[in-house]
């Protein structure tokens, strides 16, 4: 129970902090927001006006309560350049790169764990060279290129097999779900191979362990082979901290995947965010940073609290008294 | 010193991947320092008549479409990574070493301080920094540095803290303090050379992440502005070509793949290289020089 109370705040108080380093990153900008927003050469009055609009004159502690206030509310504000409500703006993104990330995760989980058990209970010499290099090779791809070469293998109109849909998103949506779905296929897969030689090392490394430990060995003595005993006991043994690392990766993936949205034209949470850099809507930019930042620490935390629900020997370790 | 560092490379040189990347890394070196002076073609000769050329004599690898010459953007480009790379690399382990330097400290308010903020900011993704600092900043080299080297120190404080720890807190250490010891003195007389296979590990990983941050960065127009040659400039300018000229796109890729692959394997390489318990000839060497 403290470790929960103490997880919590430690989750508040970096939320607090990210929200403090997103507000004062956009402020510390050569001029001001408001010059950066109205562009260059644009006449001062333009500038004043926008200062005045955006409440840039008041103190600092003012407007930042102000947009913390806001952003209990629930209110993200509203996008200088469209004019809709950030959140909504968000919310349509994120139904285009959550989809996009599940399956690309999903992939790589099946590819990754699979071949990471391999990796681990391969024997001999050359079947363990090869399957180390396999993982390296993967996580040395430039994200861009993996994706490229999968255009040039998959891709409609362009590739030798070409069966897939390499660019944009229907623009109907989920409506119309068997297009939404392969549209997303080959971004999925392009996620999946990169994302999966990561799980795959993990996958070795954690299974590597267990597989010298005391658990293993026993299991073997009771009369399961090697491959049984790493199977059922280390594997089960390595699943909290996989759960850890798949978790984490979930979150990574958010702004991992913006290289593929891009080169794929999805218009989801990547592809977004750029343009709104771009186009240096920085209201948006603001509360967007802070959306995705607090996302990403709330996916800490229940990384955090899932490991020691499946870890029961955390408890004890921490000499809790296994509450 | 020289011995150490002789014991070191034979080492890395006797496993199939330290050769590997030794070689590797070793070309990209002197590519670097080649491009400065000579590259087959001038960079900024471009040939409206020659755009898309196939591979010759004149242009190895072919031209881009502005008729610009792909082997010396490559090899121009080389340097452009490697000084991304030594930067990004001096930045983290500054920042990692201050960071462990705070989180080993007597001073229990100010290391658990910074304990709950490296546990706090790591989960920050690195394209996000990127992104901040790209709002003033605009595209450039100084973005991926500074995003990269704060996220990689973070990642270095927090891998090396435990054994970090335990030197800090061990009886040598204590006595050492007892003796008047400084906290600069510890820290590099004591914590450094203990953890140094975890950082210098840790940080050839970074270095290998730099470079495919660097492309993907510079793809989504945040990263080595526009006209400077670097991977990922060449990666990005292909890019929207790739139906009409597949080719084109491979060799950039390929560059950074192999590059990447090279720093991993060095990592690894140099982890058993440089740990005395390894490397029997490392600890020769050290025992010579402790007697002598």
């Amino acid at each position: 129970m403290r470790f929960i109370v103490r997880r919590l705040a430690l989750f508040v108080v970096a939320l607090l902090a990210i929200s403090v380093v997103v507000f004062a990153a956009l402020r510390v900008l050569p001029g001001d927001m408001a010059s950066v927003m109205a562009g260059l050469n644009s006449p001062p009055e333009r500038v004043e006006q926008l200062r005045e609009q955006l409440g840039l004159n008041r103190p600092l502690a003012v407007q930042y309560l102000d947009w913390l206030g806001a952003l209990l509310r629930g209110d993200f504000g509203t996008s200088m350049l469209t004019g809709r409500s950030i959140s909504g703006q968000v919310a349509q993104r994120a139904s285009v790169t959550f989809p996009l990330i599940v399956m690309g995760l999903a992939i790589a989980m099946a590819l990754g764990i699979p071949l990471g058990c391999a990796a681990a209970l391969a024997r001999g010499r050359r079947a363990r060279g090869a399957f180390q290099l396999a993982a390296v090779i993967g996580g040395a791809i430039p994200a861009l290129w993996g994706g490229l070469l999968l255009i040039l293998l998959f891709g409609r109109g362009v590739g030798l097999i070409g069966v897939l849909p390499s660019q944009g998103f229907p623009a109907d949506g989920w409506d119309a779900p068997g297009e939404a779905l392969v549209s997303l296929t080959l971004p999925a897969l392009a996620v999946g191979v990169i994302v999966g030689a990561s799980l795959m090392r993990y996958t070795r490394s954690a299974l590597g362990e267990l597989a010298s430990s005391g658990y293993v060995e026993m299991a073997m003595s009771c009369g399961m082979t090697r491959t049984q005993a790493v199977l059922r006991v280390g594997l089960r043994l390595a699943t909290p901290q996989l759960v850890s690392v798949v978790g984490l990766t979930f979150a990574e993936m958010i702004t991992g995947v913006m290289v593929i949205e891009n080169l794929f034209a999805l218009p989801g949470l990547g592809t977004g965010l750029v343009t709104d850099v771009g186009n240096r809507d920085l209201i948006a930019v603001q509360s967007e940073l802070f959306m995705l930042a607090a996302f990403f620490l709330l996916i800490g935390l229940a990384v955090d609290l899932a490991h020691r629900a499946l870890d029961p020997r955390l408890k004890t370790a921490a000499g809790e008294g296994g509450r | 010193m020289m011995a150490r560092f002789g014991a070191i490379v034979s080492s890395l040189w006797r496993r199939a991947g330290g050769r590997f990347s030794l070689v590797v890394l070793g070309l990209w070196v002197l590519v670097s320092l080649v491009s400065l002076v000579w590259t087959p073609q001038p960079l900024w000769r471009t040939d409206g008549y020659d755009v898309w050329a196939a591979p010759s004599a004149e242009h190895w690898l072919g031209t881009d479409g502005t008729g610009a010459d792909i082997v010396s953007w490559l090899m121009a480009g080389s340097r452009t990574d490697l000084l991304i790379v030594i930067l990004t690399v001096l930045f983290a382990g500054a920042l990692g070493l201050l960071l462990i330097a705070a989180m080993t400290a007597r001073n229990s308010v100010l290391a658990n301080t910074s304990v709950v903020a490296v546990d706090a900011l790591i989960s920050v993704p690195t394209i996000l920094i990127a992104l901040i600092l790209a709002v003033p900043l605009g595209a450039s080299v100084a973005v991926i540095v500074v995003a990269c080297g704060f996220g990689y120190g973070l990642n270095l404080a927090r891998v090396a803290r435990p054994q970090a720890l335990l030197v800090a807190r061990s009886a040598y250490v204590e006595s050492a303090v007892s003796n008047g010891a400084s906290g600069v003195r510890v820290l590099f007389g004591h914590i450094v050379p203990n953890i140094l296979p975890v950082l210098l590990v840790q940080l050839s990983l970074s270095a290998g992440t730099a470079v495919l941050a660097e492309s993907g960065l510079t793809y989504l127009g945040v990263g080595v502005p526009s006209g400077t040659p670097s991977w990922g400039h060449s990666l990005a300018t292909t890019v929207r070509f790739i139906t009409v000229y597949p080719l084109t796109v491979l060799w950039p890729g390929l560059v950074v793949t192999v590059v990447v692959v090279a720093l991993n394997l060095f990592g690894d390489a140099l982890r058993d290289a440089v740990d005395p318990v390894g490397n029997p000839a490392l600890r020769r060497v050290a025992v010579e020089e402790t007697e002598a």
